[in-house]
């Protein structure tokens, strides 16, 4: 297992999650350092390893532990796919509404671990707004959870929340709980052209104001002065007939989905800004190079950050917005240049003192994360 | 206990003279919250800005007093009791909203706004601000953040958590931390996930930066009877389990109906066993669909007087009972205390039947009046104060129906917060593991824990009782 050119000097596959938190336990305890690897379909994402002695996998937990169809909530271990949850939850005529690129194959751990999200996040927010439980091994060997497996919950700090998206460097996901949603009563895909980027973006303004919003609206373009639309509308059939006429953009196959989720880049940047900032940090993209994004987000994926000038330039403009520019795969030259994740944020030490306060040996991938 | 000498001196000098509580009898204001146990403060102190909110944390830090904030008191936990004494931290003078974008749908707000002064400030600009608690006209946004409130509409909208994107934070020492912002994928720890229902016990809120959304085109609200609370908890299974997520769906006991209809009229019917309130909006087509596809479940599911309201005053008044239930519920008893659990949906029946077993089992009259589409129950437990040893039936009543909740793979609050009424049941849902993680999260943000001290974790030094008797559930979890 190689992370960033840094080959583990042995890789763990525990088959439960007090397997994974004594692995874990027995390599913090002797100063090693861990990375936690799902399908390693984000791996990509963080800054350099510092060390790297144990691969910790999660892939053999991968139990559906409860799916409570006319509750809508399910509880998976984190080495399950995303795939395999959502047909386990088709089954039940349920989804879980998170459609990340880089598809398929995302653990759901890893998911979660890297913030990802994906072209859905307009209607139902990332996964932070609907997990409801999570499970974490700490590199003490507890296993400590949050929240639990109610679609409502205040009791004790929300700590579903501190976890995603850190990387696993305060722990390691070894389960999670959801809030799902029925499939919708009926779902329309349409899509449109435009010609230049002031016409798409008017047009993708015209379907976020429309009375019922798309789901989901992503903009790409190959770089040749090409710009596409598409949207999906979800709900009633007669409320979603009348908003896909309104728009009057054409009925496209819903399959154009999975060949969006699909996209991913061995050199790609995520730039995360406030929606209205979006159009001017794409236009800001070299020209003749590909993007897509969306609109109604703030969210754009750049997969030729190769440059380190360009990063540099691009990430600059994102931060003045605001925002960031993460890259989630480039080759080690460009992080070292660059890094992954841009200027720390101010609150930093904070980051730090929790960081020390989880994991006092810094075993968990030490450098690869902002803490 | 008593402040140190010099300090009400100096509080004074930071936020002037008048802004300073500290006479006994003037302090008696300040001793509760909405729920029913109480503590004196020290002083209480009202800042007019930021700056004098960080400069009181400071000099209370640098003199270990504890700090606690407070918005409007309306807390159901006692969140904004200051059981260690101290200084409480009135927020209600920092009640300006600073800034609406209609652009972006965002406003931001100093922690002291009013919820529904916000909806009106959002409503001029066709935008509303979705977390709806009943106590609406009364309390702030900095303790909605603090408690990540509900409200009837968090069913399809979610809750508090899900709409605050940013805050600024004066934290233990008196600095200020800004924590997310209106980007998406913030680098770094999510710091405001964790901030948003702390309670008070990582910092005091001193700006808040919500999402807004587009009032829907259209409304339609549903009022339907049924012969018991167990019909009629099936028929919100029914709905749910249909794949349809209305925008709220309440229900209401006998007992509460009774209460509300003396009061409000609104129109519930006396002799059901129970009314569900379900809301849906968006398009006139969706609703006009989904509200017929709901009308049809319920009759299924043995619905009586099936009404929908028939212009927005009508609505209106359907809402009016519901959010006034608790009030109105002062005809049948003076006092109440409301408990929060919420369980899997589809255990509502069992779990509000036992509820009922249990109220007769200490012979005190329970409404119910909850978010049932959430299965957020709350159990309200009517009685007179001044009636010898009531509180230990009440309290053991309670007790016994938040235990009942938790068995059923429940939780112990939905949106009110553990505070200082349910710290000691906190190791019925969290092992020990699990709570020493929330408390390195205290102990990073408030090595010194002067933050609302006594609050969320089990509190040894106050409530033997307790947890004596406290000991982990396993039900509560699937793991
Ligand atoms: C009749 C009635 C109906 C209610 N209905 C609902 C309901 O539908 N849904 C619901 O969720 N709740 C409900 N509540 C409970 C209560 O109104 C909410 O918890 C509300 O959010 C509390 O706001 P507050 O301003 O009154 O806060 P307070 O009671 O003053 O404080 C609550 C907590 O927040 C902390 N706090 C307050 N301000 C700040 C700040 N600026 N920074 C940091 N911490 C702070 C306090 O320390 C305390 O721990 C109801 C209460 C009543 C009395």
């Amino acid at each position: 297992m190689v992370v960033d050119g840094v080959e583990a000097r042995r890789v763990e596959r525990p088959s439960s999650p007090e397997q994974l938190a004594d692995a874990l336990c027995t390599a913090a305890a002797a100063g090693e350092a861990v990375i936690p690897i799902g399908s390693g379909r984000a791996l990509g994402l963080g800054d350099l390893p510092e060390r790297f002695d144990v691969a910790l996998e999660t892939r053999s937990i991968n139990r559906l532990l409860e799916l409570s169809r006319a509750d809508l909530t399910v509880s998976v271990e984190a080495g399950m796919t995303l795939e395999d949850l959502n047909s386990e939850l088709a089954a039940a005529g349920q989804f879980l509404p998170l459609d990340p690129f880089n598809s398929p194959g995302h653990t759901i751990g890893g998911l979660l671990a890297a913030g990802l999200s994906g072209p859905l996040r307009l209607r139902y927010g990332s996964p932070r707004d609907f997990t409801i439980g999570l499970r974490v091994a700490l590199p003490d060997g507890r296993l400590a959870s949050s929240g639990g497996r109610v679609v409502k919950n205040v009791s004790g700090y929300d700590l579903n929340k501190l976890h995603q998206g850190a990387l696993g460097s305060l722990g390691v996901i070894v389960a999670a709980s959801f809030k799902v949603y029925p499939r919708p009563l009926h779902q329309l895909t349409v899509e449109t052209e435009a010609g230049g980027p002031d016409e798409a973006w008017n047009a993708a303004e015209r379907a976020l104001s429309l009375s019922m919003p798309p789901a989901a609206l992503e903009m790409s373009t190959e770089g040749h002065g090409d710009f596409h639309l598409l949207a999906r509308f979800e709900g009633s059939s007669r409320g979603v007939e009348r908003t896909a006429a309104e728009l009057g953009w054409r009925q496209a196959d819903a399959a154009l989905w999975a060949t969006h989720a699909a996209r991913a880049s061995d050199h790609w940047a995520r730039i995360s800004v406030p929606r209205r900032s979006l159009p001017e940090l794409v236009r800001a993209i070299p020209a003749g190079q590909p993007w897509w994004c969306s609109p109604g987000v703030g969210v754009a994926h750049w997969p030729e950050a190769r440059i380190a000038e360009q990063v540099a330039a691009l990430r600059s403009a994102a931060e003045r917005a605001g925002g960031s520019l993460v890259l989630l795969a480039a080759d080690l030259e460009l992080k070292r240049q660059v890094g992954a994740w841009g200027t720390a944020p101010a609150t930093l030490p904070l980051m730090q003192e929790l960081k020390n306060a989880f994991d006092p040996g810094h075993a968990l991938s030490p450098g690869r994360y902002v803490v | 206990m008593g402040l140190p000498n010099g300090v009400l001196r100096e509080l004074k000098q930071i936020v002037g003279g008048h802004q300073v509580v500290h006479e006994a009898n003037d302090l008696k204001i300040f001793e509760r919250d909405g729920s029913i146990s109480g503590a004196l403060p020290d002083a209480v102190v009202l800042p007019a800005d930021r700056d004098q909110v960080a400069a009181v944390v400071r000099l209370a830090a640098r003199h270990g007093i504890p700090v606690v904030p407070r918005g409007a008191g309306t807390g159901l936990s006692g969140g904004a009791v200051t059981v260690k004494g101290g200084i409480a931290l009135q927020l209600s003078r920092m009640r300006r909203v600073l800034r609406i974008d209609p652009a972006s749908r965002t406003a931001m707000v100093e922690p002291g706004v009013v919820n529904q002064d916000l909806q009106q400030a959002a409503s001029r600009h066709g935008l509303f601000y979705a977390p709806d608690p009943s106590s609406q006209k009364a309390c702030t946004i900095g303790g909605n953040a603090a408690e990540n409130s509900g409200g009837p509409h968090c069913l399809y909208y979610g809750v508090t958590t899900n709409h605050v994107l940013g805050m600024e934070v004066v934290l233990a020492d008196g600095s200020f931390a800004w924590l997310g912002g209106e980007a998406p994928d913030r680098v770094g720890l999510d710091l405001l996930g964790v901030m948003v229902g702390s309670e008070g016990t990582l910092g005091t809120i001193t700006r808040i930066l919500v999402k807004l959304l587009p009032v829907p085109e259209s409304v339609v609200t549903l009022m339907a009877a049924f012969p018991t609370i167990e019909t009629a908890s099936h028929a919100v299974s029914a709905v749910i389990g249909h794949g349809i997520l209305p925008a709220a769906l309440e229900m209401m006991d006998q007992v509460t109906i009774g209460a509300v209809e003396a009061h409000y009229r609104a129109g519930y019917p006396t002799d059901a066993g129970a009314v569900l309130l379900v809301e849906v909006d968006g398009l006139q087509e969706s609703c006009g669909e989904l509200s017929g596809e709901i009308e049809r479940i319920l009759k299924e599911n043995e619905a009586t007087n099936l009404r929908i309201a028939e212009d927005p005053d009508e609505r209106e008044l359907l809402w009016a009972g519901r959010k006034g239930a608790i009030g109105a519920l002062g005809r049948i008893k003076p006092n109440y205390y409301l408990h929060d659990g919420v369980v899997p949906r589809t255990r509502l029946p069992e779990v509000l039947r036992r509820v009922g077993e249990i109220g007769d089992h200490y012979k005190l009259p329970v409404a119910n009046v909850f978010h049932a589409g959430d299965g957020n129950l709350h159990p309200n437990i009517l009685f007179d104060l001044r009636d010898a040893g009531v509180m230990d039936q009440v309290e053991g009543a309670g007790e016994e129906m938040l235990y009942a909740v938790v068995e059923m793979g429940g939780t112990l609050s939905g949106e009110h917060g553990i505070g200082i009424e349910k710290n000691a049941f906190m190791p019925w849902i969290y092992s020990a593991d699990d709570l020493e993680a929330m408390l390195r999260v205290k102990r990073a943000l408030d090595p010194a824990g002067l933050m609302n001290p006594g609050k969320i974790f089990p509190d040894p030094e106050r409530e033997p009782r307790l947890t004596a008797r406290a000991g982990f559930c396993a039900e509560a979890r699937w793991w």
